[in-house]
């Protein structure tokens, strides 16, 4: 259909009086929007997996290393953090985790969890994966406080955080992710009702990433619209360095450690920003994620690199400056998700990111970049802390076994 | 039968006058950031003593962390100064060695209150008569390099980052003036059609 074959014919004068003003707004607002325009999008995607394909997908649940670290990020999360109940001591820790164990193992790998008042539900695993996580509180619980890695304690509090009880601390964690939603608040569904005797839920957060198979191998975007995780680890030798602890007792042998923080992203004051502005706070492209030194993602930034002016191409209050490391050990590998909430009456937006980090040692590797952040960020500006935490993550579990046997047993 | 209101002219005219007033006065975030208000060394200046510190003053409150003021020579190399000396609205960098005669660019880059980055540079002249001359000294415009081609004190064109910046002063004339000729052209055509009727 044509948009002019039943059009009623437009008189010129008709056309030109009433449009008049309308033209001359429409001048004026012609500057902004041929600035505004994006990138046209440099790669396509490969072909996406079949649907059928992403819902029976499985990921091992055991092994020596928990699943849901190293993990390619599935495109949803549920973290759920719980506080142990007044009674719950080592005995009884042993008794839940070998529960919950038990579900997560099922239900990772397709099978309903033991009574499962849902079982259908079960059946597809979507490469769920439950990775469990140790709070402060769950060491002293269980009497094990000589156990807890040293690193795996409250951040200290830092200058920009704004910190809810609602969103910080926990005793225990359960990271559930998979790639189909229904899947996970299935899963979480289960475990919670499997923890009622020993904890309470403390907080949950939900958090999205693209579907599976829409950008297969491509770094997610924030809701900034920001790449997030171009400077993670590569998987292999780096990323085994970053994140997992290679030695000591066998209940710190191939662990590892996580830092949650809720990261409230004002959407508002964000929209006010020019995309150069946005890429002067950055260090990077909003296209590419190159560094505004290079062309590509991966492209070494070079803070050294003087415009004509002077000044470095890259400010040194940018957020890529600031976080920059290139020891592997010191790098932390990044596996946030979104989270989008209710927009408030007038339209605000509740929105941000669920900042997961894991290190080998947060000590070692988070404190320093969070410290470097805190001071001189310049993305500070758009974003506020408002949630935290710190859990270790215990060894994996060979079938039969329980998350957590080597601490409690 | 309901009665058809016609506009007059005058409330017309004053209408289009409201909204021109409108779309030429310059955007409210344009006036919310960051700008420099007075520099020592002043833009283009030409000395007849080398200076040794630049002061820049904002119309808003410095944060020293997010700070920068970098002196550079007409080579485009950096001359060494201190860290910026920050006071109120005001940033100072002592330049370390003294100066020989040359054209120089001072560059800034600062945050505003909202923290939206704002930077530029301008450009001044040491021309010291008790010095021998230098060759930068007899040319100081010719020498500048190709990467200073822009006007002294505008955003430099490879500054992608121009953060301050809106559309120039000759694109807002230019639109002003289409806009104009747009809104008496359909005046004019109004009152032609009132007459006609």
């Amino acid at each position: 259909m044509t948009g002019t074959s039943d059009a009623r014919p437009v008189s010129r004068r008709g056309l030109l009086t009433g449009g008049a003003l309308a033209a001359g707004g429409a001048l004026a607002g012609a500057a902004t929007v041929t600035a505004a325009r994006p990138d046209t999008p440099g790669v396509r995607p490969a072909e996406a997996a079949p649907v059928a394909q992403v819902g029976s997908a499985v990921e091992p649940f055991h092994g020596p290393r928990q699943a849901g670290v190293a993990t390619e990020p599935q495109a949803h999360a549920a973290f759920v953090a719980f506080t142990l109940r007044s009674g719950t001591d080592r005995a009884a820790l042993g008794r839940m985790l070998r529960l919950l164990s038990d579900d997560a193992a099922r239900l990772t790998q397709g099978r309903p969890a033991l009574a499962d008042t849902e079982p259908e539900l079960g059946l597809l695993p979507a490469r769920l994966t439950v990775t469990f996580g140790f709070g402060p509180g769950l060491y002293r619980a269980a009497g094990r406080d000589d156990r807890r890695p040293d690193s795996v304690v409250d951040l200290p509090p830092f200058r920009v955080d704004r910190l809810q009880s609602r969103w910080s601390g926990g005793d225990l964690l359960l990271q559930i992710c998979a790639d189909d939603p229904l899947t996970v608040v299935h899963a979480q569904r289960v475990l919670v009702k499997d923890s009622r005797p020993f904890a309470t839920v403390r907080w949950v957060q939900q958090g999205f990433r693209r579907a599976a198979g829409a950008e297969p191998g491509r770094t997610q975007r924030n809701l900034f619209g920001q790449l997030d995780g171009t400077a993670n680890p590569k998987p292999g030798v780096p990323l085994d360095t970053a994140v997992w602890v290679p030695d000591g007792p066998d209940w710190l042998r191939e662990s590892t450690t996580l830092v949650v923080r809720r990261i409230s992203m004002n959407l508002e004051t964000w929209d006010l920003l020019g995309r150069a502005d946005r890429e002067v706070a950055v260090g990077r492209r909003v296209g590419t994620g190159a560094p505004l030194t290079g062309t590509g993602e991966h492209d070494e930034p070079d803070f050294a690199a003087l415009g004509p002016d002077g000044l470095t191409v890259i400010p040194d209050f940018s957020h890529l400056t600031r976080a920059h490391v290139t020891d592997d050990r010191l790098r932390i590998l990044r596996r946030p998700y979104n989270y989008d909430g209710v927009p408030t009456a007038d339209g605000t937006a509740d929105s941000g990111l669920v900042f997961a980090s894991y290190q080998a040692d947060i000590a070692r590797q988070f404190l320093p970049i969070q410290r470097r952040l805190a001071e001189r960020d310049l993305l500070n500006e758009w974003t506020t802390p408002i949630g935290s935490a710190v859990f270790a993550i215990p060894p994996g579990c060979p079938p039969g076994g329980w998350i957590g046997r080597q601490l409690l047993g | 039968m309901p009665t058809r209101t016609r506009p007059s002219v005058a409330g017309l005219l004053a209408a289009t006058l409201t909204a021109m007033a409108l779309l030429l006065v310059p955007a409210a975030p344009a006036a919310a950031h960051n700008t420099l208000q007075a520099a020592t060394p002043a833009r283009d200046a030409r000395l007849t003593a080398a200076p040794t510190m630049v002061t820049l003053r904002f119309m808003q409150k410095l944060d020293p962390a997010f700070t920068t003021i970098a002196v550079s020579d007409a080579a485009q190399r950096r001359i060494p100064t201190g860290e910026p000396a920050v006071k109120g609205t005001t940033g100072t960098v002592t330049i370390d060695e003294p100066l020989s005669n040359g054209t120089y660019t001072v560059a800034y880059r600062v945050v505003s209150t909202d923290g939206h980055p704002v930077q530029g540079s301008y450009r001044f002249t040491v021309a010291d008569p008790t010095v021998t001359a230098s060759p930068e000294v007899t040319a100081p415009v010719t020498s500048a390099a190709p990467a200073t081609s822009a006007a002294p004190g505008s955003p430099s064109p490879a500054s992608s980052t121009g953060a301050t910046e809106g559309p120039g002063p000759l694109v807002l004339v230019g639109g002003g003036v289409l806009l104009v000729a747009v809104m008496v052209a359909g005046i004019v055509l109004l009152l032609r059609r009132r007459r006609s009727s």
